[in-house]
């Protein structure tokens, strides 16, 4: 009964949404659906060519440069922004790091790219004990509830 | 959703890029080869990998397009990890229609989605869109791919409890400010106490999150985001708090090239681990938290050379304190090919409190050194990466009584033509592990692409 409640309830308010939605929709013309030109290497600092505030973000380019903080953390950008990440990365980007399942760690994958900074460099088999006592909150992110059939080997 | 229906649905989607006016094909074979002896238990692993991808765009329309990724893997050899010889999943194939207007789209089928504090893969639907006024709005429903990791009776309760998912969030952004963000995920309707044995877990989430993204000045640039867990957890001890996350980051660009960052965590674990299919690992009966603060100093963020100087202290409540500081260099020469980068770090951590009357302390205080070099010309590419941990008290049980590790892989590739690269690696590493390990890796990468001319 719950849980018909809630699909009815659900369901009543995703069409008053759409409802309401479409005539509240911008105008404003959508992002590319890809990068017009090649990037060059290193990591790219969208501020080096587009100075201005992107349009339909509400933001300004520099704060979408690949900074090393931005590398290492940009839960928010992708929370908010996931559709101008889109306009350089095809999902499959994503997934090198955060498949809900996958054969082999990144740092193994992306052997030949040391510049991406993949997580688990070297033997974290070994260093997964000492980091994850000192915060297991780092290892939740993405082995809490996915990516993690091989945790359970030694964590039953 | 069952296996039949399954590859019905993905052999209906390979058979909808027929109609595709651009396809695209990548994907990677992957072929690595060590040898593994662990007290005289000597296997040889072989394991072969396969990932392919399939973007298939302009199907009868310009807007509409096809996204399908997976992998696959079998041991040649030995086993190779826990579980099967072989293995595979599709991470995601769905159908995307992009509107011209408002950044609106719709995507059906496997998804991985972010959105607000939901990171998630999804059987479902999914939109979002701009509205007028700077508000975005954005939904994900349907159900969440479960991993059948648990044993027996725990899975099925698991999957019993996560019958659904679904996420909202709301946004709002002006212009030159930034954006503030509301969402809330719920994963399962179904409450662990309306099994027929109720379950002592309760696997489900109820998450209400609140986001930022502050940029009124160029000099500043703030984010952040705090989680609530929303659930009943009348079975457990009542937690302290049911804020599951704050997560925030002010950045202050001092000088186009002196950038100082800042940073504050702070995760209380009955609320954050709400919802893991681990609960023997990700303990919600520890009621404690972990807080955490820290500082990076960059010097040249844009330039060729990059300079970055950081410090971050933690305390878990039931461990105690960690330090951890150091730097690292970055090294990017356009003209040459060449980038490279050399990294030093210290931890200097509390000692665990052991139950073994042998060690009744130990320390997790190590140094880490980590150096990288890659060059990659239009046809040919080299790498050679290496990292070295050494711990301060090799009496650590995890350690096996030695007292550093290292790894070394070395790579060369050379692209045979546009669409089509090989590279092979070569590792040699010692640790606690393996007092040896050398291993070799073979790597096939391809892309073709196939536009069709002349229109719809």
């Amino acid at each position: 009964m719950f849980r018909r409640n809630t699909l009815l309830s659900l369901a009543i308010m995703l069409g008053l949404g759409v409802l309401t939605a479409c005539g509240m929709l911008s105008t404003e013309k959508s992002f590319a659906g890809t990068h017009p030109q090649e990037l060059g290497a290193g990591r790219p600092q969208c501020s080096s060519c587009h100075e201005d505030e992107l349009k339909g973000a509400a933001k300004t380019y520099a704060s979408f440069n690949h900074s090393s903080t931005f590398v290492k953390d940009h839960k928010v950008q992708s929370g908010q922004d996931g559709n101008v990440c889109a306009t350089c990365h095809a999902q499959s980007f994503c997934s090198d790091c955060h498949a809900g399942k996958t054969v082999m760690k990144p740092s193994t994958k992306l052997g030949d790219r040391p510049d991406r900074a993949t997580p688990h460099s070297g033997n974290y088999l070994t260093m997964h004990r000492i980091e994850g006592k000192i915060d297991p909150t780092s290892c939740y992110k993405c082995h809490g509830r996915a990516n993690n059939d091989k945790c359970t080997a030694c964590h039953r | 959703m069952t296996q039949r229906t399954n590859v019905v649905l993905l052999a209906a989607l390979i058979t909808a890029t027929a109609g595709a006016q651009d396809v695209s094909v990548y994907g990677t074979t992957m072929a690595q080869m060590w040898k593994q002896d662990i007290s005289g238990d000597k296997r040889t692993m072989a394991p072969a990998a396969q990932y392919l991808g399939i973007d298939a765009s302009q199907l009868g329309t310009e807007a509409l397009s096809l996204h399908l990724f997976g992998w696959g893997r079998t041991d040649l050899g030995d086993q190779s990890v826990p579980g099967s010889k072989s293995a595979g999943d599709l991470t995601y194939g769905y159908l995307q229609y992009r509107f011209a207007e408002a950044n609106a789209e719709i995507k059906a089928g496997r998804f991985g989605i972010t959105q607000g504090g939901a990171m998630e893969q999804v059987d479902g639907v999914s939109a979002r869109t701009d509205l007028k006024g700077g508000f975005t709005a954005s939904f994900f429903a349907g159900k969440p791919v479960l991993y059948k990791n648990l044993e027996g009776a725990a899975q099925k309760d698991y999957e019993y409890q996560h019958d659904f998912i679904f996420g909202t969030r709301l946004g709002w952004r002006m212009s030159k400010i930034g954006e503030l963000g509301l969402s809330y995920l719920q994963d399962g309707t179904t409450a662990a106490k309306d099994l027929h044995v109720p379950s002592p877990v309760d696997y489900t989430r109820r998450q209400m999150g609140a986001d930022i993204h502050l940029v009124p000045i160029s000099i500043i640039d703030f984010t952040g985001r705090t989680l609530w867990d929303m659930a009943k957890h009348d079975e457990m001890a009542t937690a302290p708090s049911r804020i599951a996350e704050h997560d925030y980051t002010l950045a202050v660009k001092i000088a186009p090239t002196f950038v100082v960052t800042g940073n504050f965590t702070e995760r209380n674990f009955q609320a954050y681990f709400a919802g893991t299919n681990m609960p023997n690992l990700f303990r919600q009966t520890e009621l404690g938290k972990h807080r955490g603060y820290g500082i990076n100093v960059v010097l040249g963020p844009a330039s060729a050379v990059q300079v970055v100087v950081d410090y971050r202290n933690t305390k878990r409540d039931s461990y105690g304190e960690a330090n951890r500081f150091g730097g690292e260099v970055r090294w990017t020469i356009p003209e040459s090919k060449l980038q490279t980068g050399l990294g030093l770090h210290r931890v200097l951590a509390d000692n665990v409190i052991s139950i073994d009357d042998r060690v009744p302390t130990y320390s997790l205080s190590h140094r880490e050194i980590r150096a990288w070099v890659m060059y990659e010309s239009g046809r040919y590419s080299a790498s050679l990466d290496g990292i070295r941990q050494s711990f301060d008290d090799k009496h650590n049980p995890s350690l096996a009584g030695v007292s550093s590790q290292y790894e070394f892989v070395g790579s060369l590739g050379a692209r045979l033509t546009p669409s089509i690269k090989l590279s092979g690696d070569l590792s040699l590493g010692a640790n606690p592990l393996f007092k040896k390990e050398v291993r070799g890796l073979l790597r096939a990468e391809y892309r073709f692409s196939m536009a069709r001319k002349g229109g719809k």
